[in-house]
């Protein structure tokens, strides 16, 4: 379609080309035709012209020799008539015109002129039989005055007969005052030539480049470049028969119409040139004022091209900035469309697999149930399915958890809580959840910890548990039983003093990925799906909510695996650093201010020292017993002892006891799983801290040494509903049955209201102290858990503002959370209701600090 | 406003434009032009270079220059009249000066110094001394140009005369450019056995240089001129005595056949030799300082050519006629051409000339650097060593008559008889006195 649309416009350009083409070689062809007959008849025109001025040029010349010879007639006429005729020629003058005036009379050879010398007619020549007005006329020569002249002759009669001759000679100069002063703006050049002897007589004033001068004919032809010998053959033919003459030469190389003009029949001739330019002076302008017309139209023509082109470029450019706009929407609709389609795909599929993992724990719980029902009296089983159930309940919880989670993350509806946390605890809670599991998948898990310069931090602790949790405990699931699994948390090179760069690897040598499945591990609703991760159960959303909380904290996470050679994960984290938690203070008021470790590994002492830095306690480390013993020897005063319980042993601990004074305490730094330390334990003041090695831990061994742990002995957590009467606000009423009952189980009792409002009247008619407690369902009719919350606190009842309102909502999220605190309740438990978790709520609310 | 109506504004306005420009009204006083002011004319009679087609007349040009000067200071039109013989039959250019400056026919003419001396005798020569230019003028120039105590002419130019020699020729002959006349015969006869039918190239007119070169070497150049000088004026020495060895010498020449008589006796200056001379069949030419400056003469060669003075007993001798630009005394323009005359030879004109035209200047304060091939004829003249062509102090004129005695000997007359022609011309003096 495009292609034919392309092709099609490419036809219409060739016909708009061969058009223009076309009307450019009519428009030239009429230009060039009007040109050429212009020029024809400017050529006509100044051929005319310049006849017409050699003829009057010739006219004149004629018209002077006529009245010469007229004049000498009537001269020889008084002569005739004069009683001595030689006596008369001797009384004349000469003037401008007439040279001489001779006469020799009839039967001489000698006779006399005006100057009163004797005259010859020798060396006069008559021989070329030129007249004028029928009297002869002599070739030119060179007279006395030294200028060329010419002689006429003339008989003298009386009575009809003939008794001399009269010669009257005269000067070409004379013809000269009668010429123009040039013609054709002086631009002409024009000599007379005598035509018998071809020599030029005279160059009148005026009449062409001074510096120029031609002696002759041949000269002429010679200075002129005239070496045409057709031009010079008519040119002969011409001067012979005495017609005109009038070619195209170009003269030093200027075009020019050279003339050889016939006066008094071809006697003399009016030789020159003259540049056509000269005579085609108006032509030339109206020539030029046409070009400078064709030019405008030519200029603006393509002015109007120019324009238009400029502004269909511009309309081109839109039109192309539209299409591309256009194609962009239409690609990302078509991204967009196949997105959803590929994420309907993947939703069906998941849903497919939900319908799945959901049913079979469901399947489990009703199944379980039903067999309950049947064996109610059996109490073994009743035990055993209710655990069942518990199991299954648990895994559709931890589903369904999953599910909501990723669904909050995608409508960006996840607010990050931070708060200042400890990296001690991160990594204690994590390897106490992970430590069984792998424990009980009989794989090794080794946790390594190094260059951490700050342990006190600010984040969302729960999330980062999170993102810990998921990464191993896939590696717990992905690799099998006796694997390996390796959990390191690196401290980087800071960015910035303020932040703690973090690496978080795990790794296993579990099952591994393929390439494919690497590409698509962090998208939602993918989960491995081959024969071995099959057995494995999961939402398949873990590594989806890990990346995008990973991505939250403005970290990274990237993966690398090879199928059956394991995995590893890397986490990078900046985490902001909580300097006022460095706790000088707390090292201050116990005195303690100087420690003595004794780490055989040298990374080991690097952390240590690394992490103690910022307390303010002078640190001693040393790498073996012995240097340690020498210190202690030396009567260095220590307030504490720190030693690597796996380097050195009960040997080294026994002798450093013995060495250490009493109040001293010796902390043997020891693995989670360390044996063999009972009797090392039994030592005086001899505590273990568990490895790695954190400052927080280790305060809190001190704090607990230096007896703070002498205090009120906390309540037994078991025991912390036992007696407590609740007014409950829950709809459900399974839900309410479940409550009531459970409560009851832990010796506590309760009153169940269906709304909000009910349980706002039920408080308010309640005397002071019945309640121990509220707890209130957030979603319900008539009136919701956090309107009532806010009613309640509104009471003006004393206790209104101090009873303790424990949200129980399914909506478990952090939100959720912030918003029950924000009105006005003490704490949050999630649904499914868990007594672990409210039991450590009222724990907390009873010491007065549930917020 | 749109960008439509803008072009349509700017439409509108050249159209509003275009038809004021059209339309102007016709002026309807008279249109014929004001009468323009009767002219100043000077009338200038020169002899008439003829012209190449493709050639630029340097010397022309360099006096156009100072006419155009002189024009232009003084409002005045300069009107060429020429003249030129068509062969050696026609009238000779000296003959027609004679005859229109005897008729008054121009004002202002362009003399040999034959015909200066010959028209400052007859008293038909302005005297030009009270020219502003003439106190700017050489030694030697008022010297040649004065006759009875007024200065008749006054040249453009030093006109030097000098062989002009192709050195390829020299050098391939493996020759040294002649200083005596002995080694310039050597050199002919060493060309003429080379297969060079005619060494020199001749005409009519230039030979009696060779002449002068040995008559008067001594004379301007070791002896008392001013005392020898008067010798001849008053007949105590004779001027054929001065002339025999050169005219011997020309015979030698002619009888040695290293100058073609016939020829050169019927040949017009530059004219007749030029083409063998620029072919290089011809390694010997004479012809003035000029000549080698324009390429209608020798201007452009293909060869090295080289000019030095004429071969005498003291070296190679430069000779030195001058022409001269004269006013008639009885001009129909008299006053018009002096004061025409008196720019065109001021120092001002005269440096462009001089420049243009790259020759001795006149004018005392004016020198040029000349081009490198006149540099050996330039240094002696710059040493002082040069003989005079022309000496209006002598009462015998020198530069036509020798030439046409030349002319005889060329015509086959006997050295004997040109001797006897001087004698006749000093007895004709002599007699005037």
């Amino acid at each position: 379609m495009r292609e034919t649309s392309t092709r099609q416009m490419k036809r219409q350009g060739f016909f708009l080309l061969v058009s223009i083409i076309l009307i450019f070689s009519i428009f030239g062809t009429i230009v060039f035709s009007v040109s050429k007959k212009t020029s024809r008849e400017m050529a006509a025109s100044a051929i005319q012209n310049l006849s017409e001025s050699l003829d009057l040029l010739q006219c004149t010349i004629e018209a002077i020799l006529r009245s010469e010879a007229e004049f000498q007639e009537l001269i020889a006429q008084e002569v005739a008539h004069a009683d001595d005729p030689e006596a008369f020629i001797r009384n004349c003058n000469k003037n401008q015109t007439m040279s001489k005036l001779s006469l020799i009379l009839a039967g001489q050879t000698e006779g006399i002129s005006n100057d009163g010398q004797p005259f010859t007619a020798e060396g006069l020549d008559f021989s070329a039989g030129g007249t004028v007005a029928g009297l002869p006329i002599s070739q030119s020569y060179l007279n006395y005055m030294g200028t060329w002249s010419y002689t006429i002759k003339c008989p003298v009669e009386r009575d009809g007969e003939t008794i001399g001759t009269l010669y009257a000679e005269y000067v070409y100069d004379a013809i000269d005052q009668s010429l123009p002063n040039g013609f054709y703006n002086q631009q002409a050049t024009l000599y007379i030539m005598d035509a018998e002897s071809q020599r030029f007589v005279l160059k009148p004033k005026g009449m062409g480049q001074r510096s120029a001068g031609h002696l002759n004919l041949t000269d002429f032809y010679r200075a002129n470049s005239i070496q045409d010998t057709t031009i010079r053959s008519e040119v002969d033919e011409c001067l012979r028969t005495g017609k005109n003459a009038l070619f195209y030469h170009d003269i030093r190389a200027v075009h020019a119409l050279n003339y050889m003009w016939a006066v008094n029949g071809g006697t003399i001739f009016l030789v020159g040139y003259v540049p056509v330019q000269a005579i085609q002076q108006e032509g030339r302008t109206v020539n030029q004022n046409i070009m400078i017309v064709v030019v405008s139209l030519l200029a603006a023509f393509f002015l109007c091209i120019g324009l238009y082109y400029l502004s269909w470029r511009q309309q081109e450019k839109l039109r192309r900035e539209q299409e591309s706009e256009r194609r962009l929407h239409s690609q990302q609709l078509a991204e967009a469309l196949r997105a959803a389609q590929i994420a309907s795909e993947s939703k069906t599929t998941f849903l497919s697999n939900m319908s799945h993992d959901i049913r079979t724990p469901m399947n489990a719980v009703l199944g379980f149930a039903t067999l309950l029902a049947r064996d109610a009296e059996n109490p073994v089983k009743v035990r055993e399915y209710t655990k069942k159930i518990m199991a299954s309940g648990q895994h559709l919880l931890s589903l369904i958890n999953d599910i909501l989670d990723v669904s909050k993350i995608e409508s960006g509806k996840v607010v990050l809580n931070l708060e200042q946390f400890v990296l001690n605890d991160v990594i204690s809670s994590v390897d106490a959840i992970i430590q069984p599991m792998a424990k009980a998948k009989g794989q090794e898990f080794h946790l390594e910890v190094s260059g951490i310069h700050h342990e006190y931090l600010i984040g969302d602790e729960t999330r980062i548990n999170q993102i810990l949790i998921n990464l191993l405990s896939n590696a717990v699931k992905y690799t099998p039983e006796g694997g390996q699994i390796w959990f390191r948390m690196i401290g980087l090179k800071q960015h910035s003093s303020q932040y703690e760069h973090i690496r978080i690897e795990v790794e296993d040598n579990g099952y591994g990925m393929t390439p494919e499945y690497l590409k698509t591990i962090f998208d939602a609703f993918s989960r491995a799906e081959n024969s071995t991760t099959n057995k494995v159960q999961g939402t398949g959303l873990g590594m989806a909510i890990t990346k995008s909380i990973v991505e939250m904290m403005g970290g990274s996470i990237e993966v690398s695996s090879e199928m059956g050679r394991g995995s590893l994960f890397r986490v990078e984290l900046e985490l902001r650093v909580c300097e006022e938690a460095a706790g000088r203070q707390f090292w201050q008021q116990r005195e303690i201010s100087r420690v003595l470790a004794v780490v055989g590994n040298a990374e080991g002492r690097e952390n240590i020292e690394n992490l103690m830095q910022e307390t303010g306690v002078q640190l001693d480390i040393v790498a073996t017993p012995q240097a340690a013993l020498e210190e202690i020897r030396g009567g260095e005063a220590f307030q504490a002892l720190l030693l690597d319980w796996e380097d050195f042993g009960l040997p080294a601990a026994r002798t450093l006891r013995e060495a250490l004074p009493d109040a001293v305490p010796l902390l043997l730094l020891a693995e989670f799983d360390a044996e063999g330390m009972e009797e090392a334990l039994a030592f005086r003041r001899t505590e273990p801290l568990t490895k790695p090695f954190f400052v927080s831990a280790f305060r809190a061994k001190i704090a607990e040494l230096w007896d703070e742990t002498a205090g009120a002995p906390e309540p037994d957590e078991d025991d912390v509903l036992k007696g407590l009467h609740f007014l409950a606000a829950e709809d459900n009423e399974i839900n309410a049955e479940i409550l009531a009952e459970l409560l009851e189980v832990e010796g506590a009792t309760c009153v169940i209201v269906e709304d909000g409002r009910q349980a706002v009247e039920r408080f308010q008619s309640a005397p002071p102290g019945e309640f121990d407690a509220i707890l209130m369902d957030v979603q319900m009719p008539v009136m919701g858990g956090h309107e009532a919350t806010r009613a309640i606190r509104a009471l003006a009842r004393e206790d209104a503002a101090a009873i303790p309102i424990v949200a129980m909502t399914a909506n478990a999220f952090t939100e959720d959370e912030k918003a029950a605190l924000d009105a006005g309740m003490d704490a949050h438990v999630p649904k499914p209701l868990r007594m672990e978790q409210l039991k450590k709520v009222m724990k907390q609310c009873m010491k007065g600090g549930c917020t | 406003m749109k960008k439509g109506n803008r072009i349509a504004a700017c439409a509108a306005a050249c159209m509003i434009l275009s038809l004021t420009a059209c339309g102007g009204q016709e002026e309807t006083k008279n249109l014929i032009p004001k009468e323009r002011e009767e002219e100043r004319i000077v009338n200038l009679f020169s002899p008439m270079e003829k012209t190449d087609p493709d050639a630029e007349n340097v010397a022309r040009t360099a006096s156009d220059l100072t006419v155009a000067m002189a024009e232009e200071t003084l409002g005045i039109t300069m009107e060429y009249w020429t003249y030129t013989a068509e062969d050696y039959q026609d009238k000779a250019y000296d003959e027609v000066c004679l005859d229109r400056v005897r008729n008054d026919m121009d004002d202002l003419y362009l003399l040999n110094p034959d015909t200066i001396l010959t028209l400052g005798e007859e008293g038909r020569l302005m005297d030009l001394s009270g020219l502003e230019s003439a106190k700017n003028l050489r030694e030697i120039v008022l010297t040649a140009n004065t006759v009875d105590g007024k200065l008749v002419a006054i040249p453009q130019e030093v006109v030097a005369y000098g062989l002009f020699v192709n050195v390829d020729l020299f050098n391939r002959y493996g020759l040294s450019l002649p200083e005596t006349p002995e080694e310039f015969l050597e050199c002919c006869r060493v060309f003429k056995e080379n297969g060079i039918e005619t060494p020199i190239g001749a005409n009519r007119w230039w030979l009696e240089t060779f002449v002068f070169a040995q008559a008067y070497a001594d004379l301007y150049n070791g002896g008392d001129t001013e005392e020898e000088i008067a010798a001849l004026n008053s007949g105590a020495a004779k001027y054929s005595d001065y002339m025999r060895p050169g005219f011997e010498f020309l015979q030698t020449l002619i009888d040695n056949g290293y100058i073609d008589a016939e020829k050169a006796y019927v040949s017009e200056a530059i004219e007749a030799e030029r083409p063998d001379f620029l072919a290089g069949k011809t390694p010997i030419v004479m012809a003035y300082w000029g000549a080698a400056n324009t390429e209608t003469a020798y201007g452009k060669t293909d060869f090295e050519m080289r000019v030095i003075g004429f071969p005498s007993s003291r070296g190679q001798m430069p000779v030195m006629p001058m022409t001269g630009l004269a006013v008639g005394a009885n001009a129909e323009h008299r006053e018009d051409a002096a004061a025409v005359l008196d720019i065109m030879v001021s120092d001002e004109a005269l440096q462009i000339y001089s420049e243009t035209n790259r020759v001795i200047s006149p004018s005392k304060n004016i020198k040029v650097d000349c081009v490198p091939a006149l540099q050996p004829l330039n240094d002696r003249i710059e040493e002082g060593v040069y003989v005079l062509g022309s000496n209006a102090g002598m009462n015998v004129e020198q530069w036509g008559n020798t030439c046409l005695i030349v002319r005889d000997l060329l015509a086959g007359a006997s050295v004997d008889a040109c001797m006897a022609s001087f004698d006749a011309l000093q007895e004709e003096s002599l007699n005037k006195q």
